[in-house]
């Protein structure tokens, strides 16, 4: 899982995959602007055929964030 | 009444420093609950929006929001965010990227953040201002401002 998500991020955000680590913020790491972020969540909904409510994208703050949340959706 | 700000290589503190102090106003700037910011003590607003190295700033005397993008295509985020009616009307990476600026600018103009659901933004039942910069398009969004 962890993996598959660091290659999803490094694809969308055309960032190579050894730069990005579960302590990587997607703002002050990565410089993720909204659509960069809008794109990725589109992303993860897609790969992993969920749904990812505009509340809780404010909590997606690191590449650790985002695992143990598509984690908790029983993916 | 509304003025656009536009300049590369410069950040958005700076940038923002600079044109408050062009138009003579001094004053704190202070934040909603989702972190827009505004003027403590003018009834001045304000919002910046930056893409690569372009920040685009706009002072209005009305609540306001702006966006600025590089052209680019996202087809994802087409599927996510765009109504039925949008999507037909999206035929270039121009189209989408005026889209999203039209979105985000509404969006900006709430002070929401992301908040707010892009899907629920209907940009053929809002009125816009938009240009274009360069290979970037900016769209504003708000009211009072001609």
């Amino acid at each position: 899982m962890k993996e598959e998500i660091i290659a999803l991020v490094s694809e969308v955000l055309e960032v190579p995959k050894e730069k990005i680590n579960e302590k990587t913020n997607l703002v002050s790491d990565l410089d993720v602007e909204s659509l960069d972020l809008v794109d990725l969540i589109a992303a993860f909904e897609t790969k992993y055929q969920i749904e990812i409510a505009d509340k809780d994208i404010k909590k997606l703050q690191t590449i650790g964030d985002i695992i143990k949340y598509i984690e908790s959706k029983n993916v | 009444m509304y003025k656009l700000y536009i300049e590369k290589n410069i950040s958005s503190k700076s940038f923002l420093e600079k044109v408050l102090k062009e138009n003579n106003i001094h004053d704190e700037i202070v934040y909603n609950d989702y972190g827009k910011p505004y003027l403590k003590n003018n009834e001045i607003y304000f919002n910046i929006s930056h893409s690569h190295n372009v920040t685009v700033l706009v002072i209005s005397d009305g609540e306001v929001g702006v966006d600025i993008e590089k052209v680019t295509m996202r087809e994802k985020v087409i599927a996510k965010i765009c109504t039925e009616e949008e999507k037909k009307l999206i035929k270039s990476a121009e189209d989408f990227t005026l889209l999203w600026v039209k979105k985000e600018s509404y969006v900006k103009y709430l002070g929401l953040g992301l908040a707010y659901n892009l899907h629920d933004v209907d940009t053929l039942k809002l009125e816009f201002i938009t240009m274009q910069y360069e290979d970037y398009y900016i769209a504003i969004y708000g009211t009072n401002l001609n």
